[in-house]
Formats: structure tokens, C-alpha cells, sequence
């Protein structure tokens, strides 16, 4: 039996031909020779490589689905998968456990085919003295593909032990290793790294919130540079995917990329000369502005589940014309979106922000009078500012916490927590993280109430455009059924406004802001 | 987890040939599968070409779980492993009157192995011994190979008395006929008499010379020649059973 075993890997030079060192062995077993196997390897994951994230690696191979533990190789789920989609989300899996394991590692992210790579695989079987297989060896090679060099050819050789014969493969490991051209012990997570370097891909080269090192002792224009690059790379990572309409994901990190950029030339003051500021924090909002309503569509879609389950199921079909509207001007939406992308407009905007970022503009005394500050000093000023707003507006809040209160302190929690992420590289990583997770508790709170108060406006206006013919009574009974579920649930998040706040408001988060800020004393 | 026994008072009758077949196709439809050599003649370790480890002995088997899990062995198939008998073996009814309920003993001895395994064949020694009685406690299907002779009927008969008067679950107890041969009269009149009546199953095994070269072979059967008449009839009889569970 060889599940449930862990086999071993082992890396060779490409000198080392196992097949002739089988046919003079000088060990104590004989080797039977299985025929070449040639397969064909498509590799998914997320864009932002969920699955290596967590060890995993998603494969469509002789049409199994599998998700493959990166230590081993060995399969934590496999099921029956014919087609080799461009991409695929967990619930389009038939097979339950499959679904649900793929769930365990993304949500919301489709996974996208990375790539294919061709392998072959040779098989002979160790048998002992009774001809009993002992052990399989496995020699896997990646076919080069047609525009890379042979130089970079990778093979791996796999021994798997028979249950019960351990020590038999002990044995011809070490046989194995006496040999020059073995390069050693190795892993599954090297071979696949090799299957997707032959693909062209670099595992973990996209990440939504790209790691920047900042210097405390350097100046804050310096460093507000570094801070503003790094979301246009996301900027420029996102916009290609957004048009193909993949998953929802690509849109929403464009967006935080957007949000951080206004958010930093927002906290900046006096470190870039005031025209181009001005100029570029318009341009961003306005950018901002173009993905508004896509946004919100794209939220409702994904909930589309959900609120068809807050209503009797006598109500629920009625939604299905509000929902294929909702698709349609999703679709519009994008077009529109996607054109403005590919526009000029867009394309030079993007290029003298870029050179504007890498010019080096001298520091002049009259516009640009905190250009020359320590970054630490600008850190810590201004995470001190923010989070003392936060604390201010908050304590005001009233008791029955209106609207329009709980709107602004959601920005507030929002700039502090931005800041927060973009000095993080200056502070001790454990009490920042501390700050960031109770901040979050209070901000998931305003969120959610937010994102119902959204949904509830433009069901309202919904609602209000509806034409009053007989045909049209369901569904307006349906939305509003819907409203009056979102309400409800807004005001119980309401509620727990006053407790989310306490979480964050209190000595233990005071004390840990502190020692931040203590940090360049 | 199912288990069935192969059981037969007399020798020769098929019962390693039966295990073997049984347990490999077993391992196909309703992976993964052990099958326990209980014999200490090892003739199923044999056809595996399985070895035990020097230092497993009927000793060990009596403390059971890890003991046993670590001696279990890997066939050259996939889905298919199994626990060797050793020699000492043959002193196992010695062994079993010392234990406390030595009826029990089997059945608490591989109740580690439920979680792993869906279906555990055992393959046992032909005598009605105290092993036996444990077998029939930790069975629950007991399957009886008989060569439709009235030689075999009579021994199928004294299983049958044996089990009411130890007040043991007779519809455990399943025959099936091998080794028949068309040619012979009696082989026909009996097959035509008891097959797929009370307590027999309906398949009949065929005489094929094909079952004494699994000898050579050191293989199922029904690994190595599928198409062999003897193999497509294990192939049903493995379906009549599965139905069987089944309902």
C-alpha cells in the first residue's frame, strides 16, 4: 500500500543517470522497470498565491483535481476532474470534500491556471530476494519547455517504502546516496518550485500589501516615496486582470491600492510641493470615484446567497430579476471601467505619477517645509494625531450612535489603521499587531454597519424606480422584506457600537500605543 | 468495518485461493483492505511473497493493536496490505486458554484497525479449535468453501451444529461451492440442490487449473489473469457478497 506513507525526495545533477545505475546496483535489491509515464501538469492558485501560502499546491493532472501537501507530495484531497479550466472557484467542484478543502484556502479568490508543464516519470520497483516489491523509486523529470534552455532541467528522484519495509528503503537510500551525482534530500516544495519556474512563475510574487523597508533615521519624503510606490505596483499588478472579470478580488485590491495612495498624500503635509499634491490627490479620488459602483455591485453579487436566505422561501424567487439587473449593469459597469483602463488619460496619469515618485525634487523651505524630517519623528506625530481622533470622536458618540457619527469615525479607525500598516517596518512587530487586531475588531463592526447602511440607500432608490405595474408586486414585496432584514440587522450592529468601541478604548491598547511611541525617544 | 472470515474444517477446499481473490478485489472496490494470515502454514503470506518480521510471533499477536499495527506489511498492490502469519502460530490454542475470554480475544485485538481499514479478510487454520471460536466471535460474515461433495456437506453441517449448540449466530455462516467440475454428477446434483438456497451463496467456483499456478504466479489471481474462468467467478461472487452486506 503506499498512501499514507511519506515518501522521500532527492534531488540529482543532471550527470547522474539513474536507469544505468539501476542496471549495475550494488545493493542488495533487483529493480523492475515500469513504463515511461508522460503527464501533463496544470498548476492553479489564487493570483495572490493562497494555496503556496499555506503549503498547498493545486494540480489538474490525469484528470484528478489534487491538492498536494508541499512537504510530501502526498495528496490531502483528490477528486475526478476532467476539464483543465482557465479558472475555477471552490463551489464549481462537484465533489464535496474537494470544495471544501479549496474553501479552507480561498474564499473569495478564484483559481487561476498558472501555468502547464509536461513531466515524465519513470518508475522501477526494489524487490528483495523473494521478488517482493520493498520500495518504488520514481525518477520525475520537467520536459523544458519550448522557449527555456535545457540547462535549467530538474529531476527528482521520489523513494516510497512499502508498509512495513522501512528499513529495506533505509538501505537503498544509502545506496543511492554514495553516488556523486546526488545532490541530497530534498522536498516536494522544491520540485514544484521547479515544475513553476519551468512555467515562467515565481511563487509569492504577488501579495496585495507588498513588504517596504523603511529606514527610521531617513527622511519622510524618502520614505513617503518608498510608501507610495509599492500601491502602484498593486496598481499596475491588478489592472490587466480586472477586465477579464475573473474574481472580485483584483478590483478590490486595486482599490486599497487607490485608497493608500490618498491616504498617504492626505497624511503628508508639507512634504511635496502643494500644486502637484493637489493635483494628484484629485486625480486619485476621482479615480477612486470610476470603481464606486462596481464595487458595490460586486458585493452584492457575492451575496446574492446570503439575501435570498434572510427572506421566506416564497420570497426569494422574486429577487431573480433584481439580481440579473444587478449582473447586467455589473457588465455594463466594467466595460465602461475596463475602456477608461485602457484610455490615455489613465495611461499618462499613471506615468508622471511613476516619474513624479522618482524624481528627486529639492526640499524648499517655503513649500515643502517637512520634506527633511526624520520618517520616525512623521511616524510617530502622526500615529499619535490619528489615533487621538479616534478616541475623541468615539468618546462623543452618543448613546443611540446616528449615521452620521459612526460614518466618520470609520474613517478616522481607517487612517489610523493605514498608518499604522505603513510604519510598520519601524515599530516592534508584536505590539503593533496587538494595536492593529483590537483596532480591527472596532472597525469590523463600523464596516459591517456601513455596508448595511450602503445596501438598504440603494435598495431604497431601487425600490423608488420600480414602475407600478401588477407584475412588479413581488418583487418590490421581496425588496422590501429585504430592506427590513438589513435594517434589523444594522441596528443590532448598532448596538454593538459601544462594546467594539470599549475593546479598543482602554488602558491595554493606550499602553501598547505607547511603548510604540517611546520607541525613538 | 466488515470482516470475513475464510473457514473451512476441512483442507484444501480453497480457502487461501478464496482470501487471496476476495481481499484483492476488495482492495479495488472498497479500499483499503488487510488481510490477516491466520494460518501457520502462511501459505497467503506466501502468495504475497511476504516475510514476517524475525521478531513477530503468536506472542504478539495476543497483545494485539500496536503490536499488530506494526507488523502489518504492504502488498505489491495498492489498497491491499497484510498481517503475516508466523510459524508460532501453531501454538495460538495453547496461548488463547490462558488469556481471560480468549472468545473475545481477536475482535478486541483489531479494534485499532477499524478506523483504517473498511473490509479485513482472515484467512484461517482448518481445524475447529479455540482460534476458530474466537474467528467466529470477531466475524461478521463466515464465509465456508466447500467442494460439493457429501464429505464437505457433512463438515458444513457439523459447523452449523457446532454454532447452535455454542449458541453462536448461524446466519453468519455462508457456503459456496469451488472446485466444481461440470463433469462430475455428484458436483452437478449437489451444486443444483444447495446453491443460492438457505446459507449458500449462489456463485460457484469453477475447477481451474489456473488457481494452482497462483503458486507460481505469487499473485491474486485476479491480478494476473482477470480473464481466467475462476477469476471472473471471483469477480462475482465478490459482487453477491457486496450485495449481501449491502441489504
Amino acid at each position: 500500500m503506499r498512501t499514507s506513507i511519506e515518501p522521500e525526495f532527492f534531488s540529482i545533477s543532471d550527470t547522474f543517470d539513474l536507469p544505468v545505475f539501476l542496471r549495475y546496483p550494488n545493493t542488495p535489491f533487483s529493480f523492475k522497470a515500469q513504463p515511461l509515464k508522460r503527464e501533463l501538469f496544470h498548476c492553479y492558485d489564487t493570483f495572490d498565491w493562497k494555496a503556496w501560502n499555506k503549503k498547498t499546491a493545486v494540480v489538474i493532472c490525469r484528470q484528478q483535481l489534487s491538492l498536494l501537501d508541499l512537504k510530501n507530495g502526498n495528496a490531502i484531497n483528490s477528486s475526478a476532474f476532467r476539464k483543465t479550466p482557465r479558472s475555477f472557484f471552490p463551489e464549481d467542484i462537484a465533489e464535496e470534500k474537494t470544495a471544501s478543502a479549496l474553501k479552507t484556502l480561498s474564499k473569495l479568490r478564484a483559481f487561476i491556471k498558472l501555468g502547464s508543464v509536461e513531466t515524465t516519470t519513470k518508475t522501477w520497483h526494489a524487490l528483495d530476494e523473494n521478488q517482493k516489491t520493498v520500495a518504488f523509486i520514481e525518477l520525475r523529470s520537467i520536459v523544458p519547455q519550448n522557449h527555456k534552455k535545457a540547462q535549467n532541467s530538474v529531476a527528482v528522484i521520489t523513494l516510497t517504502p512499502v508498509r512495513g519495509y522501512r528499513k529495506e528503503l533505509e538501505k537503498l537510500a544509502d545506496c543511492l546516496a554514495q553516488n556523486p551525482a546526488f545532490t541530497g534530500e530534498t522536498t516536494y516544495r522544491n520540485f514544484y518550485t521547479a515544475i513553476l519556474d519551468a512555467a515562467g512563475l515565481v511563487p509569492g510574487s504577488y501579495s496585495s500589501k507588498p513588504s517596504v523597508t523603511l529606514k527610521p533615521e531617513k527622511t519622510i519624503q524618502d520614505s513617503a516615496r518608498k510608501l507610495l510606490l509599492s500601491p502602484l505596483e498593486v496598481i499596475h499588478a491588478n489592472e490587466a486582470w480586472i477586465s477579464k472579470n475573473i474574481d472580485t478580488e483584483f478590483l478590490h485590491d486595486y482599490r486599497v491600492a487607490v485608497r493608500r495612495t490618498r491616504s498617504i498624500l492626505a497624511q503628508l503635509k508639507g512634504i511635496f510641493p502643494p500644486e502637484e499634491l493637489s493635483r494628484y490627490k484629485r486625480a486619485f479620488m476621482e479615480l477612486g470615484k470610476r470603481t464606486n459602483n462596481l464595487r458595490d455591485q460586486d458585493v452584492y453579487l457575492l451575496q446574492a446567497e446570503r439575501f435570498r436566505n434572510l427572506l421566506p422561501p416564497a420570497m426569494r424567487e422574486p429577487l431573480d430579476p433584481f439580481f440579473m439587473d444587478l449582473r447586467n449593469r455589473h457588465k455594463e459597469e466594467l466595460r465602461v471601467f475596463s475602456k477608461y483602463l485602457r484610455s490615455e488619460h489613465y495611461r499618462l496619469l499613471l506615468q508622471e505619477w511613476q516619474s513624479f515618485l522618482d524624481d528627486d525634487i529639492p526640499s524648499e523651505p517655503d513649500t515643502t517645509p517637512n520634506a527633511l524630517r526624520k520618517t520616525s519623528n512623521v511616524a510617530v506625530s502622526s500615529i499619535k494625531k490619528a489615533w487621538k481622533r479616534v478616541i475623541r470622536h468615539g468618546r462623543d458618540i452618543s448613546r443611540v450612535a446616528t449615521d452620521t457619527e459612526l460614518h466618520a469615525l470609520r474613517i478616522d479607525c481607517k487612517k489610523l489603521r493605514y498608518l499604522l500598516e505603513f510604519y510598520a517596518p519601524l515599530f516592534p512587530a508584536k505590539a503593533l499587531q496587538k494595536v492593529v487586531s483590537q483596532l480591527k475588531v472596532l472597525q469590523d463592526n463600523l464596516g459591517v454597519f456601513v455596508d448595511l447602511s450602503v445596501q438598504q440607500n440603494y435598495l431604497y432608490s431601487y425600490l423608488s424606480n420600480i414602475e407600478c405595474a401588477a407584475d412588479h408586486i413581488p418583487l418590490a414585496s421581496s425588496l422590501g422584506g429585504l430592506v427590513t432584514a438589513l435594517y434589523n440587522e444594522r441596528e443590532t450592529v448598532r448596538m454593538n457600537f459601544h462594546d467594539a468601541f470599549d475593546t479598543f478604548d482602554r488602558q491595554e491598547t493606550e499602553d501598547l500605543l505607547n511603548e510604540l511611541f517611546n520607541h525613538y525617544r | 468495518m466488515k470482516t470475513i472470515a475464510l473457514y473451512s474444517i476441512k483442507g484444501g477446499v480453497g480457502k487461501t485461493a478464496s482470501a487471496v481473490n476476495l481481499a484483492y478485489l476488495s482492495s479495488i472496490t472498497e479500499p483499503p483492505t488487510l488481510i490477516c494470515d491466520l494460518d501457520p502454514q502462511g501459505a497467503s503470506s506466501f502468495y504475497f511473497r511476504i516475510v514476517p518480521n524475525k521478531k513477530y510471533s503468536s506472542k504478539k499477536f495476543l497483545k494485539g493493536d500496536t503490536k499488530i499495527y506494526n507488523n502489518i506489511k504492504g502488498t505489491d498492490f495498492d489498497n491491499l496490505d497484510l498481517l503475516p502469519a508466523d510459524f508460532s502460530y501453531r501454538n495460538l490454542d495453547i496461548e488463547l486458554l490462558e488469556e481471560k475470554k480468549p472468545q473475545k480475544k481477536l475482535k478486541n485485538n483489531i479494534r485499532e484497525l477499524n478506523t483504517e481499514y473498511p473490509f479485513i479478510f482472515f484467512d484461517c487454520p482448518p481445524n475447529l479449535t479455540l482460534l476458530s471460536e474466537s474467528v467466529f466471535t470477531a466475524s461478521d460474515i463466515i464465509l465456508v468453501p466447500l467442494i460439493p461433495t457429501t464429505l464437505s456437506l457433512r463438515t458444513f453441517k457439523q459447523l452449523l451444529d457446532f454454532f447452535k449448540e455454542c449458541k453462536l449466530d448461524t446466519a453468519k455462516i455462508k457456503g459456496f461451492f469451488t472446485m466444481f467440475e461440470r463433469r462430475k454428477a455428484m458436483h452437478r446434483e449437489i451444486v443444483k440442490k444447495y446453491s443460492g438456497k438457505k446459507r449458500f451463496l449462489r456463485q460457484i467456483i469453477p475447477y481451474n487449473s489456473e488457481v494452482e499456478k497462483m503458486g507460481i504466479y505469487r499473485a491474486p489471481l485476479n491480478a494476473v489473469r482477470p480473464n481466467a474462468t475462476a477469476a471472473i467467478a471471483y469477480q462475482e461472487l465478490w459482487k453477491e457478497l457486496i450485495n449481501e452486506i449491502g441489504q
